[in-house]
């Protein structure tokens, strides 16, 4: 279903043509390359290596989508029944903090995570520690908080959160309130409401909302050195060596991030097609 | 029960609120801190604030930043928005092919794109050469620049380019909401496509259009690894320069310029708050029939504007707008390519900034003064073409490497007499044996920090960072280079062996220090503020360093290991066909000079290799600061010759050696 304004993606399609679509190719020339400028496959024998590396970033990805999503939905619901001043102004306070610079947040999480950081701190005062101590029988001073899994999955669900705040409210926003009231009348409870109604009217927004966190989310690279403390590696961390690693090896990190798109892409076709079809579903 | 919800949606936002907060306030407050540390509070003071005044590096960036993300945001905005109507206008299978191309700079690495961009615009910069040549000999009416560089230009053609994708992404689902026969109908019923567009879309999609500004903006701000490969040598965001810092450490004067810019940005938020709230109390009052009163300007003004004569008023202002606005841009460019410049690449907080302001005034050439994180980001830089720099000043082992591969233009050592007041001992040293093509910058050592209320020996070894008794309180150096490097040294073995059982050995020792629970983590400059908050007991980081991280915990003790250790000199040199070797050795001499020396070492306390400074500087700090300097601090900054009999400095190693490094780093992350 065509319609008159289509010609407006033409002058979009010349700019990602240029601007993404060439510099891919140059990437995807270095991922079949070597050093001298001869063609060969080695950049992606051995990348079965970092299957580990592979794995460990999609499962964090994708569990800090889901805690992103959990918390997300829910607030961008509740902001989406609020008066339109307190939406403006929630609106413009979710994104503000992420104008303050990625490194300075990052680094303030530490000094709140840290063994005698806030937190612990906190714990500490209200004797949770020596709680935890009597229970198990343990004897710890701190929670290890920094410098695991966990911390990395928070310092993404941190920075990636707005992300998916910001579309879902814009849809529900959006959502017509006579289809809510019908739904009712005809009887439905709150729970089947939002089952049935709300939520697959809403599921454009999710979408996006997913894309934004989860796409960003596998190819970062600080957060994880930095609240990972190094020792949890990632996709990020594993091109971003390669290209300012002492090793200097742009090739094997042009191959690496090659695979990973893929995989991604993949993983997006695959929702987007199942959120499609969802979505024409509830339409008929 | 529906009061109860919203109370819960309240309380719900409320806790989203303090977790997106919480890390702000912690920023905020450390702006205030007396001391130079982000973990330890020495009282308040608005110490950084006044430093901020006098940095022009940062508020050149920060001027730079709001510049490039705000025309970033604006034309990314826009374009996205008649990019995501044209995409959803079209049958879903194409759309879907874009949408995915679409989300191409999005998923893949900063550090991929960055690259990539930068290959693409040095391949266009080529072509862009040879056509203008060829341009220039055909005619003689126009000539075209046959040089483009990278800059202001090319970083926000990048910054549009990944901001675009996520315009269309919230602008989409707001598209697919709407009933698409709405416009078809506008349009049948002789709207043009902007009145359709005005009328009948934006009205729909406006929500989606702001929170697709908003993250726009919001990437365009906190980028940095694309902007490193696209700004060129004299362009410099905010971001770029703190990535810079880390280096060394970010101070808190960037704490102190992002206090001043969230406040600013909560007083617009505030205002055009209330500014709203009133137009709708105004909106509301006519619905009810009533007056609305107005003040005699505002109505006029606002008469004019909707009347028909108020088009071309609207029109002229727009106009007026982007001409001042082409012109500052247009200028600001100008400016700095009629003054004669040196464009400088170096680590971030490594200089005393007042000795820029200084060459300037002395000399008339402008310096470009731009910061990267480490040696290997500067090559990799260098490597891809992304910046034409005059001067870099890489370590001792970078040298060589690049001398090796020939990126180093030989000194005109006439230019830069200075170079006589260089002690000795760090010329003609092993980087570069004949001392051709550099100047030495600063010289210092690594040696061991450790906490001395959690450790109760003497400590005298790198023994101590693999031992079981520290599980989970050693801080491991996080590069390759040192961290293996001093293993290899525990072991007995040269720092700069190729042998790869050797290497091999010292990774064992590291990998099972590792599985057996032993390090936190690996870390670079966040080691300041884990250590000065007490929350490990050892790590090895640069002697220099130590002495800040004492200011803030007086706990912390130093010792150089008795199996010796690295020592390194940072060195200026000029790239070859550098486009300002003149200006180059200028601002070598001025550097090298005894008096930049000694401000340099006061500010980075790294040791000088001037040998009148280094002799100086305990007489000069007295004077400066009114009380004598100890004299263990002094020799933990200038290491006595026989620490530096037991050090080795790091050599570049062979290619292969360095692709075993890298991989058995990679296996230790894995």
């Amino acid at each position: 279903m065509k319609n008159k304004l289509s010609w407006l993606s033409i002058p979009f399609t010349i700019w990602m043509a240029i601007f993404v679509v060439v510099p891919i190719l140059i990437m995807a020339v270095y991922s079949v390359t070597s050093a001298d400028g001869l063609v060969t496959g080695e950049n992606f024998v051995g990348m079965g290596d970092y299957a580990v590396v592979f794995v460990r970033s999609f499962w964090l990805a994708i569990l800090a989508t889901l805690v992103c999503l959990l918390i997300g939905y829910p607030v961008a619901y509740m902001m989406a029944k609020e008066g339109q001043g307190f939406q403006r102004v929630a609106m413009a306070l979710i994104m503000l903090p992420m104008w303050m610079n990625f490194l300075l947040r990052t680094y303030s999480w530490m000094s709140i995570l840290e063994n005698n950081g806030l937190l612990n701190q906190l714990f500490r005062s209200i004797g949770l520690i020596s709680l935890y101590n009597s229970v198990t029988g343990s004897n710890i001073e701190y929670f290890q908080l920094l410098r695991t899994p966990g911390a990395v999955v928070l310092g993404m669900v941190y920075n990636y959160l707005p992300f998916m705040i910001l579309p879902i409210y814009s849809v529900i926003l959006k959502l017509d309130n006579s289809l809510l009231e019908a739904a009712q009348d005809l009887g439905a409870n709150s729970v089947n409401v939002f089952r049935k109604v709300i939520l697959p009217l809403s599921l454009p927004g999710v979408l996006s909302g997913v894309t934004m966190v989860f796409v960003p989310s596998v190819s970062t690279f600080a957060i994880s050195r930095l609240l990972g403390g190094g020792t949890q590696m990632m996709l990020g961390d594993l091109i971003e060596n390669q290209f300012l690693g002492g090793a200097y090896n742009p090739h094997l990190g042009a191959a690496i991030s090659m695979v990973m798109m893929v995989i991604v892409v993949v993983c997006m076709v695959v929702m987007n097609h199942f959120g499609e079809g969802e979505e024409q579903a509830v339409m008929l | 029960m529906k009061k109860n919800g919203r109370l819960g949606g309240r309380l719900l936002i409320g806790l989203c609120f303090l977790f997106l907060y919480l890390p702000i306030f912690l920023l905020i407050i450390f702006s205030f801190n007396a001391g130079n540390s982000s973990a330890v509070w020495q009282g308040f003071s608005l110490k950084w604030y006044g430093d901020l005044l006098e940095n022009r590096l940062i508020m050149e960036a920060v001027a730079t930043t709001l510049l490039v993300s705000l025309l970033a945001t604006a034309i990314s905005t826009v374009a996205g928005t008649f990019a995501a109507i044209g995409l959803y206008s079209l049958g879903r299978r194409r759309r879907e092919v874009l949408l995915t191309v679409n989300n191409i700079p999005m998923m893949n690495a900063d550090i991929v794109t960055g690259v990539s961009m930068c290959l693409f615009f040095v391949a266009f910069f080529g072509l862009w050469g040879g056509f203008a040549e060829w341009f220039n000999a055909q005619q003689s009416f126009l000539e075209l620049p046959t040089r483009l560089t990278m800059g202001m230009g090319t970083l926000l053609l990048a910054h549009i380019a990944f901001d675009i994708p996520y315009v269309i992404l919230n602008v989409g689902p707001r598209l697919r909401q709407m009933d698409k026969n709405l416009v078809d109908a506008a349009m049948d019923l002789g709207c043009t496509w902007m009145q359709a567009f005005w009328k009948v879309i934006l009205p729909e999609i406006k929500p989606g259009i702001v929170s697709g500004a908003l993250i726009a903006f919001t990437m365009s701000v906190d980028d940095f690894v694309i902007s490193y490969f696209t700004a060129g040598s004299s362009t410099q965001t905010l971001a770029m320069a703190i990535y810079g810092m880390t280096k060394k450490r970010v101070t808190p004067v960037v704490n102190a310029v992002s206090t001043i810019l969230f406040l600013v940005v909560l007083a617009v938020l505030v205002i055009n708050n209330v500014r709203e709230a009133r137009l709708e109390r105004q909106r509301e009052l006519i619905a009810a029939g009533q007056p609305v009163r107005q003040s005699p300007i505002v109505e006029k003004v606002s008469q004019t504007l909707s009347s028909p004569k108020g088009k071309y008023i609207r029109w002229g202002g727009a106009f007026a707008a982007t001409a001042v606005f082409l012109v500052t841009v247009i200028s600001l460019t100008a400016f700095t390519s009629s003054q004669p410049v040196v464009n400088v690449c170096s680590w971030g907080e490594y200089i005393d900034t007042d000795l820029i302001d200084q060459f300037e005034e002395e000399t008339g050439i402008r310096v470009n003064y731009q910061t990267t994180d480490s040696n290997e980001t500067l090559y990799s830089l260098l490597k891809s073409g992304g910046a034409d720099y005059d001067v870099v000043v890489p370590s001792d082992y970078m040298i060589s490497q690049l001398l090796e591969e020939d990126m180093l233009e030989e000194l005109d050592y006439d230019n830069i007499p200075n170079f006589d007041l260089i002690d000795d001992r760090f010329k003609y040293l092993p980087y570069d044996p004949e001392n051709k093509y550099t100047v030495p910058y600063t010289w210092g050592t690594v040696g061991i920090i450790y906490n001395s209320t959690m450790v109760d020996e003497e400590i005298d070894s790198w023994s101590c960072l693999y031992d079981d008794k520290y599980a989970g309180k050693v801080l491991l150096i996080g590069n390759s280079r040192d961290a293996f490097g001093i293993a290899l040294k525990y072991l007995g073995y040269s720092m700069n062996t190729t042998d790869e059982n050797e290497i091999r050995e010292a990774y064992e020792l590291v990998a099972d220090a590792n599985r057996r629970g032993v390090f936190q983590g690996k870390v670079m400059d966040e080691v300041f503020q884990t250590m000065e908050g007490g929350n490990a007991a050892i790590a090895t980081y640069y002697a220099g360093d130590y002495l800040t991280m004492l200011e803030n915990n007086e706990d912390l003790a130093f010792a150089w290991p008795k199996e010796g250790t690295n020592w390194f000199v940072d060195a200026m040199c000029v790239l070859k066909d550098a486009p300002h070797k003149e200006e180059a050795e200028a601002w070598i001499n001025f550097i090298a000079s005894t008096d930049a020396n000694l401000a340099n070492m006061d500010f980075i306390w790294y040791a000088s290799p001037n040998k009148e400074a280094l002799e100086m500087y305990p007489e000069w700090y007295e004077e400066q600061y009114d009380e004598p300097l100890d004299e263990e601090i002094y020799n933990i900054i200038a290491a006595p010759q026989e620490v530096l009999d037991r050090c080795e400095m790091y050599v570049c190693l062979p290619p292969e050696t360095r692709a075993l490094y890298n991989e058995l780093w990679v296996q230790l992350g894995i």
